[in-house]
């Protein structure tokens, strides 16, 4: 019983360990892209990285209030701010990609890079999950 | 009723004979063309794939939700990073395409 306990504890943090792990990569791949590829691409992956970890945190927040709405708990938002959110999100995406396009392609492809910030961020929690459940059987 | 589908389809057919839409001669598509022709194919069938499964994962989720509303956390959680996974596959699509066509 206290195994599924600590078991179950485990796994409800999974969306802040991959939070950490998203602001961890940008930080570190921040770094790389600037020694490999100077500041344009750099700057193009910092971008990319700002809109994913941006798009992710309002895709768990309209994730919550959906879920919300459905069990009729917690406080009830608009079902068109939560549609217009989840909309707002590509057009964030889009507009960074045009500003980003018109500075220089090297940094289009930093951008472009940086979207896959929460991929990145998802490989390294199942690698975790992978570590702990075999270290700790959990 | 089966008249004016029958008019339809004709006409359809007809649309493909039209001669304004005829190859010059020597005026054929180059190979960059038809890379631009596909990448926006291919954009368009990875867009509406990613637009059905984001679809059919959030209607599951509702549905397992609104039937056991204490199974949230974890219904929740790999709905998020479902829909995550789904997204970065358009991505994927978007990438391919700027590294061929760019």
């Amino acid at each position: 019983m206290e195994m599924e306990t600590k078991s179950a504890n485990f796994y409800a943090g999974a969306l802040e360990r991959i939070r950490s792990f998203m602001i961890g990569l940008a930080v570190l791949l921040s770094l790389a892209a600037w020694a490999a590829f100077r500041w344009p691409a750099a700057l193009g992956f910092q971008l990319g990285c700002a809109i994913a970890y941006i798009n992710f945190y309002w895709l768990k927040r309209v994730v919550s209030a959906m879920a919300d709405r459905i069990t009729q708990t917690g406080k009830r938002e608009s079902g068109k701010g939560i549609v217009l959110r989840f909309l707002l999100r590509y057009v964030l995406m889009g507009v960074g990609a045009y500003a980003i396009l018109s500075v220089s392609p090297a940094s289009l492809y930093g951008l472009l890079t940086g979207l896959f910030l929460p991929v990145g961020a998802i490989a390294c929690e199942a690698g975790y999950e992978l570590y702990v459940a075999v270290a700790r059987g959990l | 009723m089966r008249k004016p589908s029958y008019l339809l389809m004709m006409l359809s057919v007809l649309c493909f004979a039209v001669p304004a839409f005829a190859q010059e001669k020597g005026g054929g598509t180059s190979h960059g063309d038809w890379v631009a022709i596909t990448s926006g194919f291919a954009m368009a069938i990875a867009s509406a794939v990613c637009g059905l499964a984001q679809a059919r994962a959030t209607a599951a989720a509702a549905e397992g939700l609104a039937r056991n509303p204490s199974a949230r956390p974890g219904i929740q959680l790999a709905l998020i990073l479902g829909l995550a996974l789904i997204e970065s596959l358009a991505l994927y699509t978007l990438v391919i395409i700027f590294a061929k066509v760019a």
